[in-house]
């Protein structure tokens, strides 16, 4: 194969391992904060509401 | 006092059926294209309603008008209403109606007479909704309204042709029309309708909703659809609609500033869109009819104590929910 050719999958092999390698630590060390978990539609009473 | 009720279809036959229950109604008349469907809602309703006949625009004398019928026949039927000094409450929401009634203005004031239009589900309940959560904020920037499900077959047909429509949104101080069934946006709604994907539609909403706020400088509104509601939208409709629709719902996203802060609500309502509807057009006759409202054509939002209207509502069996969002701290 020629020289230039394999130059051209070596370097994208190594873009996308290190491509993979920030990924990773961004899925694992990351802190995107949390999604909300509670909360949601909340029945008004008339409490709620009465002027 | 002696109310009227045009159109007794879904929403209709409900309104007169709450009119009669009010202390303050000895009377109710039926009006309906078809009479013997409003004689069969007169007979169910048992003394106190009786059918008119007429074939005009003219209605018997009385306190309060309620047009529940579809739209395009809502402006000769206030004018008339109007002319003759009887108070108005219209369930239109087609844009075109609401722009023709609202120009019966000038002549409701003359009379002394209220035209409270897009008095139903949305606009109407979302009209009230923007009024009651706008109380939180200093000024109002943005309001989104949004809504599922259809009434009775009139209603579904109206729901069709809005998707094919031009929308009229309001935004940075001017009317912009976008194409209906554009615009897409999944909103979030009461159970259980909950996700639905919206769409812009020919809606009255921001056109009744901007007097009342005019610090807004966006005011939408939505409408949720299928895939194959999209694609046929533009054809007449492929098959009868449902006697009356099922479970619908209302939601409105109001944006905007509170002591310096950006703040968001969101509140919403899931009834049976004809039972929402009835129960809102039903209140506005009962406030009409105890002069609750000032002389003049107006849509909800410009005239009603919000808070009042929505305990009234509450009493009719509408349930308010309110979308509290809050995110979980991790410790």
């Amino acid at each position: 194969m020629p020289r230039p050719v394999l130059t051209i999958v070596r370097r994208a092999l190594t873009a996308l391992g290190l491509a993979g390698l920030v990924a990773a630590a961004l899925r694992i060390r990351g802190t995107g904060g949390v999604p909300p978990q509670s909360g949601g539609w909340r029945e008004l009473t008339k409490a709620d509401i009465e002027p | 006092m002696k109310a009227a009720v045009v159109g007794c279809g879904a929403v209709g036959a409900r309104v007169a059926r709450q009119l009669l229950a009010l202390s303050t109604v000895d009377e109710v008349i039926l009006r309906d294209s078809v009479t013997p469907r409003a004689r069969s809602v007169a007979r169910a309703l048992g003394d106190s309603a009786c059918v008119d006949e007429g074939v005009t625009f003219d209605l018997p004398l009385v306190d309060v008008v309620v047009l529940a019928t579809p739209p395009e026949t809502h402006l000769q039927f206030a004018r008339s209403a109007v002319r003759r000094g009887m108070s108005v409450v219209s369930i239109t929401d087609a844009i075109e109606d609401v722009q023709l009634l609202l120009s019966l203005s000038d002549d409701a004031r003359a009379a002394g007479v209220s035209v409270v239009v897009g008095a139903g589900f949305c606009p109407g309940l979302s009209c009230i909704l923007a009024r009651f959560g706008a109380e939180r904020f200093d000024v109002v920037d943005e309001i989104h309204v949004a809504k599922f499900g259809t009434g009775g077959p009139a209603c579904a047909r109206q729901h069709h042709r809005a998707l094919s429509g031009a929308a009229l949104d309001w935004r940075d101080g001017a009317w912009v029309r976008r194409r209906g069934g554009s615009g897409r946006e999944l909103l979030w709604f009461p159970e259980p309708v909950a996700a639905r994907d919206c769409y812009r539609a020919a809606l009255a909403d921001a056109l009744l909703l901007q007097p009342s706020f005019p610090a807004a400088t966006r005011i939408t509104s939505r409408m949720s659809a299928t895939r194959r509601d999209r694609m046929t939208a533009g054809f007449p409709m492929l098959r009868p609609p449902h006697p009356e629709g099922r479970t619908g719902a209302v939601r409105v996203e109001l944006r905007g500033r509170r002591e310096g802060t950006h703040e968001v609500s969101v509140i919403g309502v899931t009834e049976p869109t004809a039972v929402g509807a009835a129960a809102v057009a039903a209140t506005a006759a009962a406030w009409t009819i105890a002069e609750r409202f000032p002389a003049g054509a107006t849509g909800l939002a410009a005239v009603v104590e919000p808070r009042a209207f929505l305990v009234d509502l509450m009493e009719r069996g509408i349930r308010v929910f309110s979308f509290d969002g809050r995110p979980r701290r991790v410790v």
